[in-house]
């Protein structure tokens, strides 16, 4: 059974704002990246999964359950971590999340006892029982975490679980992120438009852009099709670039550097052997650059701009 | 434990362990909310500041009862008992108070704490976290209308000379009592609640709550003594004007000479009517308030 399948899922804000656009999607468990530059529609897709929002049309199931019928049953499997602050100031963590798993069915001494364990997994000691107003950003995302895993869910939503933190922050979450899944067979769906955070921790790929689906597989497809070649020459680099798109390759200048995508086949290399040759320029180095999602997305989104500038 | 200095800033594995007991689903998820609503306002569980508020307002709403209750055991047994209607007379003022205090402690908070987003994705649905609130909100209130007369009774009970004689005397009384309570409790809470629901602004919603009865009760006052006629009907609209008149139905009591609800010469039923109408109408806005809430 899949984890998520969507049909034709669309939301649409008043008149003019297409948030999903007839999104048909299958999400097998595991821990899955949910990727897309801001405004694409991973918070709206994960709010109508968890039922905050109403599609305009379309269904979905998530862990078998229809969301628009069987919601309240469906969600107490369900963990969500908001991207935004969500914790009340003046009661403490313990009594928050102990709450929250009652909230979710779980009875009094059980709701208890899995928020002591949880907030240990955490990592949220003593300061558990103070009020959570006085907590920096890293406990207060802690906390947000942990009440999203104190009830044992079976899928774990996280929109942007970084958000707001400083690197050894950010290290840690990632870390707890990827262990939850991995070690505790809880599957994932995290929400991330950083692309280096969703390649720590994620085992699939969902892409999506202007709401629908742009790609979709595992990881490893990704990176195995994205390798980019940095080509330093004796010679103007822009020069190089020119001739090299001339001969069809997807192609971005960065500073004396000439990156190339490479797109699965080994055919660039002749192509740039060929084109140095011509133009009568040194090669003096050919590099493959360590293979990261963010070079894959260069060249359609950011690079456009950026190679124009 | 872990020593003190390798403590801050990592994450120890203390064993995640995974969870085969019972879930309770939504109707435990609703008494949950319910209960821990109802601690929330009277500060349980909260600061000491939370608490403060809620019980002195509880204070006062004891304070006939509990004075004449000293009188009684000081002075001699022939001291005059104070009548449930009359008490409820008293109560009203208390209880808008509590209205304007606590209504948008109950409903702003997971507003303005986004809090709601974390509700609305558990085992519940956007109906029963409100009528989980209002539940809720409307029991505090009982605890202000019901509580002390329920002390006033078994005080006088055992004061008088012969507890089975008094209770046989007034039990006539208890059923309408609460009838009475509950009636004040649903009708003012709900509606206090749709008022104070409608932003997470908690000044806004206390004036807002307040102005619904101060502003309606001069109004109701001016229209029935000075206008009559049809604005008669204006004892409709002053909660403390309406609620009142609903008491006196209960207990069959003729309203004072040249009070509002004897000027305005409608039927004593009709109060009744509009205490269970203001009920239903502030508990449909509150549903309907939560049900369209973004979250």
């Amino acid at each position: 059974m899949a984890l998520i399948e969507t049909q034709q899922l669309t939301k649409r804000y008043g008149e003019t704002v297409l948030a999903l656009n007839g999104l048909d999607l299958v999400v097998e468990p595991g821990i899955t990246g949910l990727v897309g530059a801001n405004g694409a529609g991973k918070s709206t897709l994960i709010k109508i999964l968890l039922g905050l929002l109403e599609p305009t049309s379309g269904d979905a199931t998530v862990l078998g359950y229809d969301i628009a019928r069987e919601g309240p049953v469906l969600r107490q499997y369900v963990g969500y971590m908001p991207e935004h602050d969500c914790l009340p100031g003046d009661v403490s963590a313990t009594e928050f999340v102990a709450h929250m798993a009652q909230i979710n069915g779980l009875p009094r001494a059980a709701a208890r006892e899995r928020t002591a364990e949880t907030l240990r997994h955490v990592g949220l000691f003593e300061e558990r029982y103070r009020e959570m107003r006085g907590y920096s950003t890293g406990m207060k995302q802690r906390v947000k975490l942990a009440q999203a895993l104190v009830h044992d869910p079976r899928v774990l939503f996280l929109d942007e679980p970084t958000n707001g933190l400083d690197p050894a922050g950010r290290d840690e979450m990632l870390d707890l992120v990827r262990r939850t899944g991995a070690e505790f067979g809880i599957s994932i769906i995290m929400a991330s438009h950083l692309l280096g955070e969703i390649e720590r921790v994620c085992e699939y790929l969902v892409v999506i852009d202007g709401g629908h689906l742009l790609q979709q597989g595992p990881l490893g497809d990704f990176t195995a099709a994205m390798g980019v070649l940095a080509v330093e020459v004796e010679g103007e680099a822009a020069v190089l670039a020119a001739n090299l798109r001339e001969r069809g390759l997807r192609v971005e200048v960065e500073g004396r550097m000439v990156l190339v995508a490479l797109e699965g086949d080994e055919r660039a290399f002749d192509l740039i052997r060929d084109s140095c040759a011509d133009l009568g320029f040194g090669l003096v180095r050919l590099e493959r650059r360590r293979q990261n999602l963010e070079d894959l997305f260069r060249p359609t989104g950011r690079g456009t701009a950026h190679a124009a500038s | 434990m872990p020593p003190a200095e390798q403590r801050t800033g990592s994450i120890y594995d203390l064993g995640y362990r995974r969870y085969d007991g019972l879930r309770l689903g939504r109707q435990h998820a609703v008494l949950s909310l319910y209960f821990y609503t109802l601690r929330g306002a009277f500060g349980i569980g909260r600061r000491a500041s939370s608490k403060i508020i809620p019980i002195v307002i509880t204070v006062i709403a004891f304070l006939p009862a509990l004075i004449q209750l000293g009188v009684a055991a000081i002075v001699s047994d022939e001291v005059d008992v104070i009548r449930p209607e009359n008490y409820f007379g008293f109560v009203q003022v208390p209880v808008a108070l509590f209205c304007a205090a606590i209504a948008p402690e109950i409903t702003g908070r997971d507003m303005r704490q986004r809090t709601l987003s974390l509700y609305f994705s558990r085992a519940l649905e956007r109906r029963d976290y409100a009528l989980a609130k209002l539940a809720a909100f409307a029991t505090a209130l009982m605890v202000l209308t019901l509580a002390p007369q329920a002390l006033l009774l078994v005080g006088n009970g055992l004061a008088s000379k012969d507890l089975a004689d008094y209770v046989g005397d007034n039990w006539k009384d208890m059923p309408r009592t609460i009838i009475s309570g509950v009636g004040i409790a649903a009708a003012m809470g709900a509606v206090a609640l749709a008022i104070a629901a409608q932003t997470a602004r908690r000044a806004y919603a206390t004036i807002a709550v307040v102005a619904w009865f101060l502003v309606t009760w001069p109004i109701s006052g001016i229209l029935v003594t000075e206008v009559g006629g049809a604005g008669r009907a204006a004892a409709l609209l002053s909660p403390f004007d309406f609620v009142y008149g609903a008491t006196l139905w209960v207990f069959d009591v003729e309203p004072d000479r040249d009070s509002v609800q004897d000027l305005a010469e409608i039927p004593l039923w009709a109060y009744g009517a509009a205490v269970a109408a203001y009920a239903a109408a502030g508990t449909a806005l509150v549903i309907r308030r939560f049900g369209r809430i973004a979250a």
